[in-house]
C-alpha cells in the first residue's frame, strides 16, 4: 500500500468504518463483476454514501481472481477479496465477508448486474422507515415465462411453509443492517432464505420492487437435482423454523399419525380374523403385516423426536428463542 | 445475568392489556411497596398489537421501580418469561400474569413462604375463575396426569402467579411452552417445592389468549417431561424402557411356540408370516436402543448443563 504525503500513522486505519460494505459472492469465472461494482459503486457516491466493497471468490481461481485483484490494486484498497479454497456456497460467502466488513449497511449483489442500480435509493429508503433489511422482487421481470412461472411456484410454497411473505427470494440484491447478520447464524442454503430467517427472528424485512435488467445464463429448466435440493431446503427450512424447541410437535405429529392408521389396519384384521370361522389366514394378508410396519415406523419417528428433544434441552442456554429489541431501565 | 441488586423482582408477561395494565400496577404498588424490601417489576412486551406499550411507557415515567423489555415480534408467553428472568435482578423472581387475575396481595404470602425455606412457590387456583368445561375440566385432567406421570404432586401447573429463588432460575431451562412444566423439571434438579393456595379473580377486560384442542401436544409433552425429569441424565434407561414392549413380543412368541405348539413352524403360511411380524417389531425394539445411545451422546457432550442443587442454608 502506497502511503500518503500526510503524516501516516505506523498503520493505516483499518477500523475506519463506513456507511455500505458491498458483498459479492462469487460463484462463476465468467461473473461480470467488475460491472457490479462500477455500476452500484457509481451509485453510492450519486447517493453520498462512503462504501467498501468485498469481492468472495468461492473457489473460483485463475483468470477470475486475477482481475479481481487488479481491481483491488487499482481502487486503492477499497476493494477487497477473499479467495475460498474451494466452493463453499454463498453463506460462507457471505458470513466470510462479513467478518471482514466495516460498513454499518451490509448490500448483497449478485455476481452481474441484475437489477438496476438506480433503484439503490429505495433500499436506503426503506431502512430509513425503520425496516431491517430491504430484500427486493424483480418486477416486471424480464426473463423468460418458465423461469417466472418455477420462480413463482418456489416461492409460493416457502411463502406457506414459513409463512413469511416474500415474493422473490431468488433476487439476492440485500440491503440489511449490521446487527441482523450478528445475530443470525447463516449457513447451508440460508443465503437465498436470508430475508424469511430474518422475518422469523423478528427483524423487520419489507421487500422493494425493483427494475429487472436482465438474467443470466438465460431460460433454464431446473434439473432434476436442483428440484430435489430446493424441496429438502424447503422440509429444513419448515422444521427449524417452526419445531427447532420443540422437534417432539414435529416428530409426534408424524408418529403418531403412522401409529393410529397402523392400529386401525391391525384392529381391522384382527376384528376380521375374530369373527370369522378360523379360516381366516390373518398372517396371508399384507394389510395386518402394513399395520405392524406403521406401528413400528411412527413409534420410531417419536423416538427421533425424543433424541431431538434432549438435544434443545441439554443446549437450551445456547439456543435464545426470543430477540429483544431494547430493555428500557 | 445480572447479578442480584434487589431483594424481589415481578416479571410480568404483557400481551395486549392495556386495559388492565394501570390497575395492575396500582395494585402492585399497594402490596408490594409496603414491605420495606428493594423491588423492581419487569413488563415484558410480547409485541402487543394495542396501546398496552404506550402504557408501560407511562408507568415507567411515574416509577422508577418500572423496566419494560420489549420484543422484536410476538414470540410468546414462555419465552416472555425467559426474558424477563433474564433482565430481573432480584434474589426473589415472582411471575404473574397481566390480566388481573393473579391477585397481587398473594406475593407477600407467596414470599414469606419462600423464606421457610422452600425453593418454589406454586399458586393454586382453588376457586377458579374460569368457563368450567373449557378450561377447568382439561387443566385438572392435565394436572392429574403431570402428577401420576412425573411425580410432581403440584395441583395446579398451569397458575402463572409463582415463586422462585434465583438459584432455581438460573438452574432451569425455560423454553418452548413448557413454563407450566416447570415444577416438574425444578423438582428434577432436587428443588424444594411448596403450594399455596392463591386468589383467582374473573377476567374483567381483555379476552383469554388460550383456547382448548391442545390435549395431543400436552400427550407429547408428558412424554418428553417424563424423560427429561426422570432420565436426563441417563436417557439409555428411558429408550430401553421404550423399547421393551417391542423387545418382550417377539420373546414371548418365540417361548410359546417353542413349548406351546410343539415348536416354531417355518413350513405354514402362518409360521411364516408370523415370524416376518416379529421380526419387524423386535427391529423397532433394537432402533430405539440405538436412538438411547445417541441421547446418552447428546448428554454426554453436553457436559452437566443443569447442576441439582445444593443448599447452602437461608441467605
Amino acid at each position: 500500500m502506497i502511503q500518503s504525503e500526510l503524516e501516516v500513522p505506523a498503520h493505516p486505519p483499518v477500523s475506519k468504518s463506513c456507511d455500505v460494505t458491498l458483498v459479492v459472492p462469487i460463484t462463476s469465472s465468467k461473473a461480470e463483476f467488475e460491472q457490479v461494482v462500477a455500476a452500484f459503486c457509481r451509485e453510492l457516491e450519486r447517493l453520498g454514501r462512503s462504501w467498501e466493497c468485498i469481492l468472495v471468490f468461492d473457489g473460483i481461481k485463475g483468470e477470475a481472481f486475477e482481475r479481481g485483484v487488479a481491481l483491488q490494486v487499482a481502487s486503492n484498497g477499497r476493494i477487497g477479496t477473499i479467495a475460498l479454497h474451494r466452493p463453499f456456497g454463498e453463506s460462507v460467502c457471505l458470513s466470510s465477508a462479513f467478518e471482514n466488513s466495516r460498513g454499518e449497511l451490509i448490500l448483497t449483489l449478485p455476481q452481474y448486474v441484475q437489477i438496476d442500480p438506480h433503484e439503490l435509493s429505495k433500499l436506503f429508503e426503506a431502512l430509513d422507515n425503520g425496516a431491517d433489511m430491504a430484500a427486493t422482487r424483480r418486477d416486471p421481470r424480464v426473463d423468460s415465462r418458465l423461469n417466472q412461472a418455477q420462480s413463482a411456484m418456489f416461492n409460493w410454497v416457502v411463502r406457506i411453509v414459513t409463512g413469511a411473505n416474500f415474493r422473490d427470494l431468488n433476487s439476492t440484491t440485500r440491503l440489511m443492517r449490521r446487527e441482523v447478520l450478528e445475530q443470525l447464524t447463516i449457513y447451508g442454503s440460508m443465503y437465498r432464505y436470508l430475508p424469511a430467517t430474518a422475518y422469523r427472528q423478528g427483524f423487520r424485512v419489507d421487500e422493494v420492487p425493483v427494475r429487472h435488467l436482465a438474467e443470466w445464463g438465460g431460460t433454464s429448466v431446473f434439473g432434476p437435482g436442483a428440484y430435489l435440493r430446493r424441496a429438502l431446503d424447503v422440509v429444513g427450512l419448515m422444521f427449524l423454523s417452526r419445531f427447532t424447541h420443540k422437534p417432539l410437535r414435529f416428530f409426534g405429529a408424524l408418529g403418531g399419525a403412522a401409529i393410529f392408521f397402523g392400529a386401525l389396519l391391525i384392529a381391522w384384521q384382527l376384528g376380521m380374523w375374530t369373527l370369522d370361522d378360523g379360516s381366516y389366514g390373518l398372517f396371508v394378508r399384507p394389510s395386518f403385516l402394513f399395520g405392524v410396519l406403521l406401528v413400528v415406523l411412527g413409534s420410531q419417528t417419536i423416538g427421533f423426536g425424543l433424541v431431538g428433544e434432549i438435544i434443545i434441552y441439554t443446549q437450551a442456554r445456547n439456543l435464545r428463542e426470543y430477540r429483544i429489541e431494547k430493555v428500557y431501565e | 445475568m445480572a447479578c442480584p441488586e434487589l431483594d424481589l423482582s415481578l416479571v410480568v408477561p404483557v400481551f395486549d392489556e392495556e386495559e388492565n395494565l394501570p390497575m395492575l400496577h396500582r395494585e402492585i404498588q399497594q402490596h408490594i411497596g409496603g414491605l420495606g424490601l428493594s423491588w423492581e417489576v419487569v413488563y415484558v412486551d410480547d409485541r402487543s398489537r394495542d396501546r398496552s406499550f404506550e402504557v408501560l411507557l407511562g408507568l415507567r415515567a411515574a416509577d422508577p421501580h418500572v423496566r419494560i423489555v420489549r420484543f422484536r415480534r410476538n414470540f410468546g408467553q414462555t419465552p416472555a418469561m425467559a426474558a424477563g428472568f433474564e433482565h430481573s435482578r432480584g434474589r426473589v423472581v415472582v411471575t404473574l400474569d397481566a390480566d388481573l387475575q393473579n391477585d397481587p396481595a398473594d406475593i407477600p404470602r407467596l414470599v414469606a413462604r419462600l423464606a421457610d425455606g422452600f425453593d418454589i412457590v406454586v399458586g393454586w387456583r382453588k376457586r377458579r375463575q374460569d368457563g368450567l368445561w373449557l378450561r377447568k375440566v382439561p387443566s385438572r385432567i392435565a394436572n392429574r396426569l403431570i402428577a401420576r406421570i412425573t411425580g410432581a404432586f403440584v395441583h395446579d401447573t398451569g397458575c402463572t402467579l409463582k415463586a422462585f429463588r434465583r438459584e432455581l432460575i438460573e438452574n432451569l431451562p425455560i423454553y418452548a411452552e413448557q413454563h407450566r412444566f416447570l415444577p416438574v423439571l425444578a423438582l428434577a434438579s432436587g428443588a424444594r417445592i411448596a403450594e399455596l393456595p392463591v386468589n383467582h379473580r374473573p377476567r374483567i377486560h381483555g379476552v383469554s389468549k388460550y383456547g382448548i384442542g391442545r390435549a395431543a401436544r400436552v400427550a407429547l409433552d408428558l412424554l418428553t417431561m417424563k424423560m427429561l425429569s426422570s432420565f436426563s441424565r441417563s436417557p439409555l434407561t428411558y429408550f430401553a424402557l421404550l423399547a421393551s414392549p417391542f423387545v418382550l413380543l417377539p420373546v414371548l412368541y418365540l417361548i410359546v411356540g417353542a413349548w406351546g405348539f410343539g415348536g416354531v413352524d417355518f413350513s405354514s403360511n402362518w409360521g411364516q408370516a408370523a415370524l416376518l411380524t416379529f421380526i419387524l417389531v423386535s427391529m423397532a425394539g433394537v432402533y430405539f436402543l440405538m436412538l438411547g445411545l445417541l441421547a446418552e451422546l447428546v448428554v454426554k457432550v453436553s457436559g452437566r448443563p443443569f447442576d441439582p442443587l445444593v443448599h447452602r442454608g437461608n441467605p
